[in-house]
């Protein structure tokens, strides 16, 4: 195993150059480190302007995505040994906005967030007193993979679609529309439709499943646009018939 | 030289989207005041997402026996008797309406057979109490509130970092702070402030708690004037992950031993049961077949000395290494995967399967898992009235880990989320009613808030170069070794007096470089509230001579009853932050008869 390891970590300060960098910075090896924590050294030791997101370093918050050799990833997962012999090479999240080095603009996002209205829609809500809405392990299954999602981004940035359709809705939020649409508890699957099956929705997307393969929660979104489309003609295909079985 | 900031006017400002931000931001919202929620992180990635046991509520689905008292007795007693009565008791009293509130939104949860929510066992809980989902339940929570807030339409300034609070002779104005993105000056003019900025554990060199944890809000109450009660109370989550050094500190859920598993030493010996106090002894299995049966019945059996409350287990564990029976790391052994089948354990505790397997190289449903300590929870914090959640300062309202009380000397795990939603609720509600009732418009001093800024632009113009990092890193070292789980008078006043050196060389911290999302720029920041968090516990350490829940003396090892009736309070004055010892509020006595019955 070598003493020490290179990485090449993308800058970009936007107060001081018109467009982002490679730099070369040289860390000790160790058997038991990722990728962030050779940045959190750089940061503490080496050049303490760097920039990057992180927090919980035990791959639930999904702050620190990245690309690491090309491919996005959790950062607080990626062992060093796994890239040897280096350069590695650390760079933001493809498709969005650099703020700054390793840190993105993820506003885009949030307002698709809240367009598949991630929440229960109800026609009507039972009092608190009588309890609550009972759900079996069956009901459980079909919308529990969907829910594991940490909005890591990595599926976006894994995406070509979204790469060259910045409009589309994208994996991670139709994977959370599909949750709640699966939700025994949920009436709310008709209030997005208009927005799951319209221009910028699931139709968008060719079955790459890019973001599948890169999710590191096996929410498998791509699975979950399946699964929508299936729905979806189905219902076109009943706004067709003439006896309104809608 | 005039300073630019933009400004925002709000009726209630909330500080921190944790589980405590939100729920306090979604009840003063439903009051229909105008909200701000301001988060140092993106919305979603607060603490609370790394919480994974589960929420403690007496809903009784799983054992009928449970009940608001039983789990106000568990309270009071695992706090060791110095937590806030009135505050433990709304805390029993509330948390099923909170956690079938939450499941209302849309929470996933583990379920019964029937489909009711389930619940797990957990240390110090008489019953099975904690409503969860596998051990990711903060995940669950935040995203269930998050998603909450979003649909009520709440203004959210994201990766916003509040320096400081405002307030004029009278009450609070408002609070100050800037744009980590850009480093733009923010101001915040507010009529009520909910602080929900969650703990102190970045003090610490060990700790299972994110960066974010610097102490930010109870700092900034403290300057502001707010009391801050019970900082020598700092938790130590006995199963903290001890190999690889990489991973050091990040916890090892409860639920383990909640789920079947067992501490043992180096001898393989099961050394909790060496470990039961006088105090837990009438009510805690004597012998391992007791403690096994507890697990299936617990109407017939007492519960396994596993799930002594953490600050017992810790104690323990640590004791065991100092005796040379510790695992190759220098923690003990953990071990599930003797007591219960492989399916079972991934199914109940799938993020713990794979944290282990892949950051640790270490099969737990095969081997056993070396754990030891990690800072993880401070039970000190801002003094509130119970009901209404507002600090001694007017208008200033705090929720959570940054508020003090509830928990007494020591937590229960599982506690932290139901307090959370409890007591978010409540800041919320109480904000919000207040800011109806202050009539006209808010004022803000504009000399204070230059001053202020200047002050935080400080560190880019010094004659000095101390690096930010090196500052912080040392008071974390210092904690580490001197203000530990077990001290001492002398160890405490060395660490005072490396603290005094540390603020001074924090005054001469310099960076480089622009405002824009500059980390070296932050952490210069955050070492104000971190050399004072660290400052208040250090003192009220000190002040403390006897040994209860989260505070253990050498020099005193004893519990004393006088010092069961008392707070030790923090709170600046002209610049100096002072100690003082004053009353707990008492118990009426019929609630005191709770704990005389079972005598």
């Amino acid at each position: 195993m070598p003493a020490t390891v290179a990485l090449a970590v993308a800058r970009y300060r936007p107060e001081e150059e018109p467009a982002p960098t490679l730099q070369t910075y040289e860390v000790p090896f160790r058997e038991d480190w990722v990728v962030l924590d050779a940045l959190n050294y750089i940061k503490d030791r080496l050049d303490g302007s760097l920039s990057f997101r992180w927090s919980c370093r035990m791959g639930v918050c999904g702050s620190c995505g990245m690309k690491v050799n090309g491919t996005p990833v959790l950062t607080c997962a990626a062992f060093l040994s796994e890239h040897l012999p280096g350069p590695i090479r650390v760079e933001p999240l493809d498709y969005f906005p650099v703020v700054r080095d390793l840190v993105v603009d993820l506003s885009d996002f949030m307002r698709k967030l809240k367009k598949v209205k991630p929440w229960i829609l109800r026609e009507e809500e039972k009092p608190l007193a009588e309890g609550e809405y009972r759900q079996t392990p069956d009901q459980l299954d079909a919308y529990k993979q969907f829910s594991m999602c940490i909005n890591c981004m990595l599926c976006y940035s894994a995406c070509p679609i979204y790469g060259l359709e910045p409009s589309f809705i994208g994996p991670a939020a139709i994977a959370l529309a599909q949750r709640y649409n699966m939700d025994s508890r949920d009436q709310g699957a008709r209030e997005r439709l208009e927005i799951l099956s319209g221009y910028d929705g699931i139709w968008q997307c060719t079955f790459v499943g890019e973001c599948t393969k890169v999710c590191p929660k096996n929410v498998d979104p791509a699975g979950a646009i399946q699964q929508y489309k299936l729905t979806s003609a189905v219902h076109w295909l009943k706004t067709l018939l003439p006896w309104g079985a809608r | 030289m005039a300073v630019e900031y933009e400004t925002h006017e709000h009726d209630v400002i909330v500080i921190g989207a944790g589980g405590a931000g939100l729920r306090a931001a979604i009840e003063a919202a439903a009051q229909g005041v105008s909200v701000g929620l301001v988060c140092k992180s993106l919305l979603g990635k607060a603490h609370t997402v790394m919480a994974e046991g589960g929420i403690a509520a007496a809903l009784g689905n799983v054992w009928p026996e449970d009940n608001w008292q039983v789990h106000f007795r568990d309270t009071m007693r695992g706090g060791k008797m110095l937590n806030n009565w009135r505050m433990a008791q709304l805390h029993a009293q509330e948390a099923p309406e909170r956690v079938l509130e939450l499941e209302r939104w849309g929470a996933l949860f583990d379920r019964t057979k029937d489909g009711l929510i389930l619940q797990r066992d957990f240390g110090g809980h008489r019953y099975a109490r904690l409503a969860h989902v596998g051990d990711r339940t903060g995940l669950e929570m935040i995203r269930t509130l998050q998603y909450h807030a979003i649909h009520q339409g709440i203004d959210v300034y994201m990766e916003c970092k509040v320096e400081r609070l405002l307030r004029d002779g009278e009450r609070i104005r408002g609070a100050f702070g800037y744009w980590r993105n850009t480093g733009a000056f923010v101001l915040f003019k507010a009529k009520a402030v909910v602080l929900a900025t969650g703990g102190i554990g970045k003090i610490y060199e060990i700790t299972s708690n994110s960066w974010e944890y610097t102490g930010d809000g109870h700092a900034a109450a403290l300057w502001a004037g707010a009391d801050l009660i019970d900082m020598e109370f700092v938790q130590f989550h006995p199963t903290g992950m001890v190999w690889p050094p990489s991973v050091r500190g990040i916890v090892v859920t409860e639920g383990v031993r909640g789920d079947g598993g067992t501490l043992r030493n180096n001898q393989g010996e099961r050394f909790m049961f060496r470990y039961v106090p006088e105090f837990f002894k009438a009510e805690t299995a004597d012998n391992e077949a007791e403690a096994d049966r507890w697990y299936e019945d617990k109407r017939n059996n007492r519960i396994t000395p596993d799930l002594l409350p953490r600050d017992e287990v810790a104690r323990a564990i640590n004791a065991e290494v100092k005796a040379g029976r510790g695992s190759p790391h220098g923690g003990v052994f953990l071990d599930i995967g003797t007591r219960r089948p492989p399916d079972y354990i991934k199914k109940r505790l799938p993020s713990m399967y794979h944290q282990f397997k892949e950051l640790a190289g270490v099969d737990i449903t095969k081997e056993t898992m070396e754990v030891g300590p990690t800072c993880h929870y401070v039970m000190g914090g801002v003094r509130v009235d119970a009901d209404t959640t507002q600090s001694t300062v007017p208008g200033l309202f705090a929720a959570g880990e940054v508020a003090g009380g509830l928990h007494g000397s020591n937590r229960l795990g599982g506690n932290s989320l139901s307090d959370l939603l409890v007591f978010g609720r409540r800041a919320g509600l109480y904000a919000a009613l207040y800011a109806k009732d202050l009539g006209g418009r808010v004022v803000v001093d504009t000399a204070q808030v230059e001053a202020i800024a200047r002050e935080l632009l400080e560190p880019f113009t010094r004659p000095w170069n101390e690096n930010p990092y090196a500052i912080q890193a040392e008071l974390q070292e210092t904690m580490q070794d001197l203000v530990r789980i077990i001290r001492t008078e002398s160890e405490l006043r060395h660490a005072l007096r490396k603290i005094d050196g540390l603020k001074d060389r924090a005054k001469k911290v310099r960076v480089e470089g622009g405002r824009t999302y500059n980390p070296g720029w932050h952490t210069a920041l955050d070492l104000r509230s971190l050399l004072t968090v660290a400052e208040c516990v250090t003192l009220a350490a000190i002040e403390r001579k006897e040994s209860r829940g989260g505070h253990t003396r050498d020099d005193y090892p004893k519990t004393e009853a006088e010092w069961g009736k008392e707070n030790v309070v923090v709170r600046q004055k002209n610049g100096t932050i002072q100690i003082a010892r004053e009353p707990l509020p008492e118990m009426p006595a019929e609630l005191r008869r709770l704990f005389e019955e079972k005598k």
